[in-house]
């Protein structure tokens, strides 16, 4: 039985998703990848809580501790206010896994499609109807 | 006492459920979008339809391509208009994601809501990228000769219950006419006919003429539901942190066959992390 609802949810929440319409700032695929999805680890450097996209930076450590920044681009505030992801939601020094496609042009740039917060709980980032690949419930 | 079967709980648990999730999407277009209104449309006290409110688009409606309403989603260019749409395609950023007003026709094809603001005299509409435009409708006529601008010289009547705006003299530079970089050139006019059928919807059929891209008239219809008392527009500074401007490439990136912007078979993120693989901070 719980499994059959979740099942049902997540299939409703998909078609949500899947239906919100083309309407965003910029399309996705002007600036990033549906080709080249990826994850980053990190912790949060700065955080921009502004239009027409909010942005976290995050340094990204490798086994030999060299450092990579990465920006990782989110909807606007008004959208991700509106999913329950508030700005004091992440903090800098916080642990994000982010997952999401790599700019076009090959810099140091994801959108950050599916976000992971240090507590577990797992967020869209997306910015709503930009085109982009619907984010898989979590 | 019984136990209620589970199937007969399935509803309510799945109601409670769908309430709970966060409301990942709870202002774009979901809720209410598939009722029909019982409610005539109210009227103001001058006795025509009173289109103020707050309007949102519906659910499964083809949004960012004005030739959605046309066999094929093909548009009639002209040589010209085929060379303009080839240079918003290859040369030209999207004027919107650059901070420029997208203009008339293209908000009526955006999926974005919008707010109506209705005096006698003055219909506004107020978008979510803060823009506005106003519509005189006190009897005048165009200009010999407007100045050019994004959403033209826009001249407003009634015909019966159906609110006429007629548009001309829109720019030729920095517009793309939809999300999906089609042309318009300074030949534009536009005829929009607002209705607003029930409490519920307004619909516009938007006539668009361009004879120097586009061999014929066509047409682009479109209904919207109104929003929940409590929706309303937000603060929207499109140039406050436009980062990615400089990462975008030129037209809209791929087009999917139903005419939308995106990919159509994007490869998939990887799984979702497990709480046991919880990076350690």
């Amino acid at each position: 039985m719980n499994a059959k609802v979740a099942a049902l949810a997540t299939s409703i929440l998909g078609v949500v998703v899947a239906a919100v319409p083309a309407s965003a700032h910029h399309s996705f695929a002007a600036e990033f990848d549906g080709n080249k999805p990826m994850r980053v680890v990190g912790t949060i450097t700065k955080v921009e809580w502004t239009n027409p996209h909010a942005y976290f930076y995050i340094d990204v450590k490798d086994e030999q501790g060299n450092v990579t920044k990465w920006a990782c681009e989110g909807g606007g505030p008004g959208a991700l206010s509106r999913r329950g992801w508030k700005k004091g939601d992440v903090k800098l020094g916080d642990t994000l896994v982010v997952d999401g496609y790599l700019a076009r042009d090959g810099s140091h740039l994801i959108d950050a499609r599916r976000v992971t917060l240090p507590d577990g709980r797992i967020v869209s980032g997306a910015s709503a109807g930009d085109g982009g690949p619907p984010v898989p419930n979590p | 006492m019984r136990t209620a079967h589970p199937v007969r709980l399935l509803p309510a648990a799945l109601a409670v459920l769908f309430l709970s999730l966060p409301s990942a999407f709870a202002q774009d277009e979901l809720s209410r979008a598939d009722v029909k209104s019982t409610k005539p449309a109210p009227r103001t006290p001058d006795g025509h339809p009173d289109f103020n409110g707050y309007w949102k688009s519906i659910r499964g409606t083809i949004t960012g391509n004005i030739g959605k309403d046309l066999p094929g989603l093909k548009l009639p260019f002209t040589p010209a208009g085929e060379a303009a749409l080839q240079h918003n395609l290859t040369a030209t950023i999207d004027p919107e994601s650059l901070c420029i007003i997208g203009g008339t026709p293209r908000h009526n094809a955006s999926g974005l809501p919008f707010e109506i603001v209705q005096s006698p005299k003055k219909v506004v509409f107020l978008y979510f990228y803060s823009y506005y435009r106003t519509i005189p409708v006190d009897g005048r006529k165009h200009a010999a000769d407007p100045d050019p601008s994004f959403f033209g010289e826009e001249i407003g009547r009634w015909e019966g219950d159906t609110l006429v705006v007629d548009s001309i003299g829109f720019k030729d530079e920095k517009v793309w006419i939809d999300e999906n970089a089609n042309p318009h050139s300074d030949a534009l006019h536009v005829v929009e006919r607002w209705t607003r059928p029930d409490a519920d919807h307004v619909n516009v059929d938007t006539l668009i003429e361009d004879p120097k891209f586009y061999t014929k008239p066509f047409h682009y219809t479109r209904t919207w539901i109104a929003g929940r008392p409590d929706e309303e527009l937000a603060e929207y500074s499109c140039s406050e942190n436009n980062v990615d401007q400089t990462h975008l490439g030129f037209g809209p990136g791929a087009i999917r066959p139903d005419g939308t912007r995106g990919y159509l078979n994007p490869a998939p993120l990887p799984p979702p992390v497990k709480p046991n693989e919880l990076p350690k901070k």
